[in-house]
């Protein structure tokens, strides 16, 4: 008893510490979406009423919206009333005790992936020592980040500490009514993060995750909002190799970048959330919008992403090429094995002169998945000597799965230059016999080939996420072959 | 229903006795109407202002009949009536959209070609008329029986009136039999024309399909073609032109379904003036559909200011043995190229026009009748900026 206290009051102070939840107190909304759960969430949160405004406005807004099915996703109808929109952080006393109450199989995956011990009790939400460890790093690398004039906060924080900011660059990227999960999010959202680099300064450190000081549970309706001024850069992570303990099903994040002049923003996602059994029972549904706009001259924007976990993915990290000369990149690997189900892809929308756009996407189908490629480059008529490159290519493993491709490519300027090029195979028995002949077995035979398909991909993620990815798709192809 | 009274008024003429058989059909378009933007289909393309457009029921021709091709036979359709040729007009089976539905209630003609197990028919030009403010609706059926080949152009022509134009060709191949069909699209620039063309193809039989689109006001067409058993082939090429301010909109859709199906497809478009084109190229291949072979090619040029293209060559697999390969790019015409051209005594619009009339070539080299590829050459040429003399440009090429 007294050592559930002591956790307890530990829990508080980091959640002070924080500063933007007081009440630790296990609590949840009853089920539901009213304008009366709105204002909970803004009053749980103590945010300004213009705050509350933009979500009501959002809410408005999504009432009037339907649900999107042109995706090439099947999944039974999503009742939207019968979620919980707020739920404040799991009290220690629920979480399991030690690495011995999680699930098994979650820890050989841990191991798999060669995760230490430490990291893999964070991981699984053991109620330890380690999580308070995770915050003391957090808060020296928060010292630096100060140093350097960084602000990385969670997006609730920022709300309270960085009023103008957040008020300047909210819903400005992706507005309010942009679509249907967007409003969602907008309307509801709980927690996220916020990152500023402000004028000329390189960003010291890669922002991970791992370290992540505002991220435990952030719940399903995460928004993150990143700004580079003039000359700054940042790179970003997001997400985690391992499969993570999650409640909540539907997962509608919106993310927003912005980029000024000379500015640089580089966002990897690596993203392992549960993808329901063999038969597809349970796991995640991730409906999520990210954009990024490069509002200034010579702006980059780069996207990161190696998809390999949810039930249900539909995801277009998007880029806005409005400065001249700026640059978007989209660089994607994206796994569906089982009964798994992506639609993604990306847009890049030229609107700057001299404005050049990369997309490599890599799609990997196996058992009876289902993926997509839904791609966009839309070249305006201002966008004089615009370039844009695609390449998308599936590989399929297996004879009960599909990968489609659906680009769209729509230019209005007759200098602009557009290639796209897709293909689809699966993987030729002369490469296995090959590799088989050379000693290897058939598994690591069709992991290897796997990961130099993916290579293009791989390369662009920082280094230590690059190995950890290899090893993550050598996991999740498990069981499809042979 | 919004659909003009045009439509009804047309319905109302049909006899009796046709209109009873046809009543499904119709009630089906009464229902439906035309598309909608909002359809994925046609997101590119707006059918609104047909809902009230206001066609007469009859106008004189003023369109002289061209000469006929060397070597083939002809039939000729002016404002959807047959005026030359014989042959008895088929039933309307397909409707499937408000078109298609539309397309079969109205129908009065159309070619119903019959070509026996084993027989080789004459090639056969189908030419189509249309002037006045007026409609036509067609509908042609082409059954091939086992082993048998034919060859169809059909050539679809206009004057400067806003006519409206359906058409559909059903098209059966039966086994190892084999079937060309050419395409000339040339309505003037005022007109609308819908065509769908929906084709089955059997066991190790073959069609090689080579369209060209060059014009109207708004101009759609829907290519099917269904490999539905072991070892068929298609060759799907095209070319599309607009200038002006026409809009050409070409969706195709190659569904392999059977084990060793194998599809081309070579696409090229020259978009000029104002013109807005849309090109869809979807790829099918079923589960059953293993040991496919598919590849798809669209390779565009801009060559205005105004013009816009939109394009997706679209893959959905559902087998895994399969090799599928797309690719699309969209540019401008190399700078070099023409300087080497010009360097070697050739004038800039000649060196420009030899450039574009290579690069359609591309496609339509693949037409084996002379008498039909220089029909379509002389045609292309004549839509080129700058007008380029036809013989002209083939002195370049030799030269």
């Amino acid at each position: 008893m007294a050592a559930t206290q002591q956790m307890q009051d530990l829990v508080k102070a980091r959640k002070y510490e924080a500063g933007f939840i007081t009440d630790v107190e296990s609590e949840s909304a009853p089920p539901g979406l009213s304008e009366e759960t709105i204002r909970l969430i803004s009053a749980k949160k103590n945010e300004p009423q213009w705050l509350l405004d933009f979500r009501l406005k959002a809410y408005r807004r999504w009432l009037k919206m339907t649900e999107p099915t042109w995706a090439h996703v099947h999944y039974p109808k999503i009742d939207y009333q019968a979620i919980s929109y707020y739920s404040a952080p799991k009290s220690m006393k629920d979480r399991p005790k030690s690495l011995d109450e999680v699930d098994p199989k979650l820890l050989e995956t841990y191991k798999k992936l060669g995760i230490p011990l430490r990291e893999q009790e964070m991981l699984a939400g053991v109620a330890v020592d380690v999580v308070f460890d995770s915050v003391s790093v957090g808060t020296t690398f928060k010292a630096t980040l100060a140093k350097a004039g960084v602000i990385f906060c969670s997006i609730s924080e920022a709300v309270h500490e960085h009023p103008e900011l957040v008020k300047k660059y909210l819903g400005s990227v992706v507005p309010f009514g942009d679509n249907y999960y967007a409003a969602l999010n907008s309307a509801v959202f709980t927690d996220g993060s916020f990152v500023f680099v402000p004028k000329g300064t390189r960003c010291p450190m890669e922002l991970s995750t791992y370290f992540r000081i505002n991220e435990r549970n952030t719940g399903q309706f995460e928004r993150t909002i990143i700004i580079c001024e003039e000359g700054a850069s940042v790179s970003y992570l997001e997400g985690c190799t391992a499969p993570q303990r999650d409640e909540n099903q539907l997962h509608a994040a919106v993310v927003e970048l912005v980029a000024l002049d000379d500015a640089t923003i580089k966002y990897s996602t690596v993203q392992n959330w549960y993808p329901g059994d063999e038969e597809g029972r349970g796991g995640i549904y991730n409906f999520v919008t990210k954009r990024g706009d490069c509002r200034g001259k010579r702006a980059k924007i780069s996207w990161t992403q190696v998809e390999t976990g949810s039930a249900i993915t539909w995801k277009y990290p998007s880029c806005i090429l409005r400065g001249d000369d700026s640059v978007g990149e989209f660089y994607s690997v994206a796994l569906t094995n089982n009964r798994q189900q992506a639609d993604t892809g990306t847009k890049m929308i030229h609107v700057g002169k001299n404005t050049r756009s990369t997309i490599i996407s890599k799609g990997i189908s196996a058992g009876r998945g289902d993926q997509s490629y839904r791609g966009l480059v839309r070249i305006l008529a201002s966008a004089e000597n615009a370039r844009n490159y695609t390449q998308c290519d599936s590989l399929l493993i297996g004879a009960e799965c599909g990968a489609h491709t659906f680009p769209y490519t729509e230019v209005r300027n007759k200098s602009a230059r557009l290639e796209h090029e897709a293909t689809t195979s699966k993987i030729g028995e002369d490469q296995l016999y090959y590799a088989r002949q050379r000693g290897l077995s058939e598994e690591d035979a069709v992991s290897m080939i796997v990961n130099g398909f993916c290579k293009d991909v791989f390369k662009e993620l920082p280094m230590e996420f690059a190995v950890e990815a290899q090893k993550l798709l050598q996991v999740s192809l498990e069981g499809a072959v042979g | 229903m919004s659909a003009s009274l045009a439509y009804l008024q047309v319905w109302q003429q049909l006899p009796e006795a046709l209109r009873a058989q046809r009543d499904a059909v119709w009630r089906h378009f009464e229902q439906h109407g035309f598309p909608r933007v909002s359809e994925e289909d046609w997101r590119y393309t707006d059918l609104s202002a047909l809902n009230d457009a206001d066609y007469a029921a009859d106008a004189s021709v003023s369109i002289t009949t061209p000469a006929a091709l060397a070597g083939w036979q002809r039939l000729v359709f002016c404002n959807g009536e047959r005026i030359e040729g014989a042959v008895q007009a088929p039933q309307a089976t397909l409707a499937d959209d408000g078109i298609t539905a539309l397309n079969a209630a109205l129908c009065r003609d159309g070619l119903n070609l019959h070509v026996g197990r084993g027989q080789q028919s004459a090639p056969l030009h189908l030419l189509t008329l249309d002037s006045g403010r007026t409609m036509s609706h067609l509908r042609h059926r082409v059954v091939l029986e086992a082993g048998s080949e034919a060859t169809l152009l059909i050539d679809t022509r206009g004057d400067d009136s806003a006519t409206l134009t359906t058409s559909v060709l059903e098209v059966e191949i039966g086994a190892n039999a084999h079937l060309r069909l050419l395409r000339i699209q040339d309505i003037g620039t005022s007109a609308t024309d819908l065509s769908r063309t929906q084709i089955r193809v059997a066991r190790d039989a073959r069609v090689e399909y080579v369209g060209l689109d060059l014009g109207g006001a708004l101009v759609r067409h829907d290519l099917n073609v269904q490999l539905a058993e072991p070892g068929a082939q298609a060759q799907v090429h095209g070319v599309f032109a607009p200038s002006g301010r026409s809009h050409v909109d070409t969706h195709t859709r190659i569904l392999h379904q059977a084990p060793h199906t194998t599809s081309r497809e070579i696409y090229r478009g020259l978009v000029g003036g104002r013109a807005h084109a849309v090109f869809n190229g979807r790829i099918v291949v079923e589960k059953a559909a293993q040991k496919t072979d598919s590849e798809q090619n669209l390779a565009s040029l801009l060559l205005s200011p105004g013009a816009e293209i939109n394009a997706k060559p679209e893959l959905e697999i559902y087998a895994d043995d399969v090799k599928c390969a797309h690719g699309a790019t969209c540019g401008q015409l190399d700078d070099m190229a023409i300087y080497y051209l010009r360097s070697r005594g050739l004038d800039a619009d000649t060196a420009r026009n030899l450039l574009l009339f290579a690069f359609a070539h591309d496609v339509l080299a693949h037409v084996i009748d002379d008498a039909a590829r220089q029909e379509m050459e002389r045609r292309l040429a004549s839509r080129l900026p700058g007008s380029a003399a036809y013989e002209g440009l083939m002195e370049g090429l030799i030269a």
